[in-house]
């Protein structure tokens, strides 16, 4: 077991209880926890998996998701959840955020978003609001900010949902359902940080979020409330679509290739492309 | 005999399609011949040019001899070409050609029918008769060689250049299609790739077989979504690679380097290009040697194969994989332009056994990176049983879990580099060709092989004395690889394509040898053999 000791977030971490909830969320699951396989990134959020008792592929800054798109191809039996921060999924990653969504494989990407880079100390993120200072942007952050929620929308993610660090059971059905969910689902997290972020802090966002009654389901009217930020925040399932088609990898593993198969190359034409 | 043809022509206008239906037909009716081609990067225009050697022996290089035909589908091709067209050689000028594609158009209602009708030519020329011919011709394009037929008796050009039919038992490959099937054979059955020449028919060659075979490929959006895709598979237990030139392998850098820490196998295939930054596009170097050699931050180990024939590059291609297993390291396939787009026949049998991957399943006691004696630690795969695997990116402990204790570092990164050791022992030999006391050894490596092999033979047929020692594993090098030949005491010459001498480089840095002559070329261009006849006999004397 995880001694919280070992864990290397500050006292206070919005990524503790997100910790929480997701331990319990894979002991509710109907899955076997020998089937999930977690990827992540690098930065605070990226620890996430040391400190549960999952299979992980901790890989490198911004690529998480593209090892999962590998995992999932490769493997469409298993349960692959991308899970980084804010820099990682949609900075150093973002190229990878808009491409993994446009594969549609059964893969669930879960972003703590604090909206600033923790681990180097407290600079810019993708999401960090536009003119908040810190000590790379000491006259105020000249960038809007990344919505990832509408841009997950807009690339055609058939499930996507925010959830707040500080309402557990909220984002633990969240997260259960976009696991559950047959398609690429996204569940963008309000993770406070305690240390860098002296403004989207726990109180800020419980003045703010409020929890959508039922999933939208017009995608339209979904990036109308995806866009909504400021003095209300909607938290819960801003898109859903359950007809959109889900992309089925092939059986690889233990698949034989035969004989027959090999002797078919020898008479191939050679490749014209170049 | 041999008889050597070019066919230049504007990009989009058939010479291609002349190259790719003529070596069907060639390896049909065995013939031994060498196709190769060069080309610019454009789509349509330009002047592209096809070079074939059709011989009674088997070839597998250049000649570099003048030309005993030469066919023009454009006006570049006569200031280019017909300057070095042999005396006696056959001129099919652009008014010859164009009276076939008119010919085409008025019969056959298609002007795509005259490169059949051209292919017609040159077997008439080369003297096939008309019904052996047709038999070795797909049915729906008998009619147009058969009027190929027609326009050699026409100009009186059957039979001209005879060449007997003498290739045994064969199969035909170029260098991508060696490299994907010997890939294929290792139990390779996951690629992910971003498209770029010359790798890009390794991508084709994947996507097209996927469809029949339980194998994948997956066009990412940049190499290094690709390279992290294929680590992804290798973790989840498919044995997987990666082909890209050398700006994509620029992007795929990092992930070498994760390989490397997590201990992922995965085989990465570099074609290389002229460079530096986008160079020559189609165009072929062997600059990227001290690329890859350094390629990926931190200290692992790695292993660089540049196989120099088609048997080797399938040989090598399947066993790449497993060492890639044996070893949980990056193991890299270094080839080029030249190589990857030569056709070539094999009349050696192929070995088609196909290699899969193994695996043990282990209990919730497993450690990923157990510590052991030799550095290896065993390896399994997630969701077999209730041993969670756990990959990790940063310096971890025995379990997978990171971790900043300096002293757990110190034993993680002697295990990882002990498995160096293992490389050392587990080498493939280099391959000699001559005679043992030669007083001059010819070192090469990748696709000059063949080349350097005839010129020997040339060379050798007239008194000199010299040897060739070419090495399809250009790293580690290893003190063992070089010990019966004496090295020290002979005169090195090195034989590379690319401007610096990166291999004698290496050499004086692994093996301590001091190569005395270096034989470079870096205009884009393969050696030919009569080129390095040339050279080497002017060294040699």
């Amino acid at each position: 077991m995880v001694q919280r000791s070992d864990i290397a977030w500050c006292p206070g971490c919005g990524n503790f209880p997100i910790r929480d909830v997701l331990e319990k969320a894979f002991q509710e699951l109907p899955i076997p926890i020998k089937n999930i396989v977690l990827t992540s990134g690098i930065g605070q959020a990226a620890k996430m998996p040391h400190y549960l008792e999952v299979n992980y592929f901790n890989g490198l800054h911004g690529r998480s998701l593209p090892l999962a798109v590998g995992i999932k191809l490769a493997r469409p039996d298993l349960t692959v959840i991308a899970y980084s921060g804010d820099g990682c999924n949609y900075g150093e990653g973002g190229n990878h955020f808009i491409h993994t969504m446009r594969k549609r494989l059964d893969i669930t990407i879960l972003t703590s978003n604090n909206q600033v880079y923790g681990l180097t100390k407290g600079q810019s993120s993708p999401t960090t609001d536009f003119a908040m200072k810190n000590p790379l942007s000491p006259q105020g952050n000249q960038n809007i900010p990344l919505n990832p929620v509408a841009l997950a929308v807009t690339m055609g993610a058939p499930f996507v949902a925010r959830g707040f660090a500080g309402e557990r059971d909220h984002l633990k059905e969240l997260i259960k359902e976009a696991i559950l969910f047959k398609g690429t689902a996204l569940v963008d997290i309000l993770q406070p940080c305690v240390t860098f972020n002296k403004i989207n802090t726990y109180q800020w966002f419980k003045e703010r979020v409020f929890k959508l009654e039922r999933p939208l389901t017009d995608r339209y009217e979904a990036l109308k409330m995806a866009d909504l930020w400021g003095e209300k925040i909607p938290i819960g399932v801003i898109y859903r679509n359950v007809n959109a088609p889900c992309r089925e990898g092939k059986t690889l593993f233990n698949a034989e290739i035969t004989d027959d198969n090999i002797a078919a190359q020898l008479k191939m034409r050679c490749v014209m492309m170049r | 005999m041999e008889f050597n043809v070019v066919i230049g022509g504007e990009a989009g206008q058939g010479a291609f399609s002349v190259e790719l239906e003529l070596t069907e037909i060639l390896s049909e009716l065995n013939y031994y011949f060498f196709a190769t081609k060069n080309y610019m990067s454009r789509i349509r225009g330009g002047h592209n040019f096809h070079m074939l050697r059709i011989a009674d022996v088997p070839v597998h290089a250049l000649s570099g001899q003048q030309w005993n035909m030469v066919i023009a589908l454009d006006k570049e091709t006569e200031t280019r070409h017909k300057p070095n067209l042999h005396e006696m050689g056959i001129y099919l000028s652009r008014e010859l050609t164009t009276e076939i594609e008119k010919e085409s158009r008025e019969k056959f209602k298609f002007v795509t029918s005259s490169n059949t009708i051209m292919v017609g030519v040159i077997l008439a020329v080369i003297g096939v008769s008309l019904e052996k011919a047709l038999e070795a011709t797909e049915p729906g394009n008998r009619e147009y060689l058969k009027k190929g037929f027609e326009f050699a008796d026409r100009w009186k050009l059957a039979g001209t250049y005879p060449i007997e039919a003498k290739a045994g038992a064969h199969c035909k490959f170029d260098g991508n299609q060696a490299l994907s099937f010997g890939a294929l054979l290792g139990g390779c059955q996951f690629m992910a790739g971003y498209p770029m020449t010359p790798a890009t028919s390794i991508m084709h060659y994947f996507a097209t077989i996927a469809q029949e075979i339980p194998v994948h490929f997956e066009q990412a959006e940049d190499e290094i979504s690709a390279i992290n895709m294929a680590l992804g598979a290798s973790y989840a237990g498919i044995r997987s690679m990666v082909a890209t030139s050398g700006g994509g392998f620029a992007l795929m850098q990092e992930g070498v380097s994760l390989a490397g820490m997590t201990e992922t196998p995965i085989v990465i295939t570099v074609a290389q290009r002229p460079g530096p930054a986008t160079g020559l596009p189609t165009r072929t170097e062997q600059g990227d040697l001290n690329f890859v050699l350094h390629a990926g931050h931190g200290e692992f180990p790695r292993i660089i194969f540049a196989p120099g024939s088609i048997d080797e590059t399938i040989a090598l291609a399947r066993k790449s994989f497993e060492l890639a297993d044996r070893y949980q390291t990056p193991v890299f396939f270094l080839t080029d332009q030249y190589f990857a787009d030569s056709v070539q026949i094999v009349e050696d049998d192929v070995e088609t056994e196909i290699r899969r991957r193994s695996y043990t399943v282990f209990d919730n006691a497993y450690k990923r990176y157990c510590l052991t004696e030799d550095g290896i630690s065993p390896l399994t795969f997630p969701g077999l049983s209730d041993a969670l695997v756990r990959f990790d990116s940063d310096e971890h402990d025995e379990e997978g879990k990171i971790t900043e204790d300096l002293n757990l570092r110190v034993r993680m990164v002697e295990k990882r580099l002990k498995k160096l050791e293992l490389l050392r022992k587990d080498f493939v030999p280099p391959t000699f060709y001559g005679s043992m006391d030669a007083e001059s050894f010819i070192l090469c490596w990748g696709s000059n092989k063949l080349i350097v092999k005839e010129a020997l033979e040339k060379l050798t047929q007239e008194g000199m004395n010299a040897a060739v020692l070419h090495f399809a594993q250009v790293y580690p090098l290893t003190v063992d690889m070089i010990a019966p030949y004496g090295l020290t005491a002979k005169k090195l010459i090195c034989v590379e394509n690319n401007a610096r001498g990166q291999f004698a480089g290496l050499l004086k840095r692994e093996l301590g040898l001091d190569v005395a002559h270096p034989v470079l070329k870096y205009n884009g261009e393969c050696f030919t053999v009569a080129e390095l006849y040339q050279t080497l006999k002017s060294i040699l004397r």
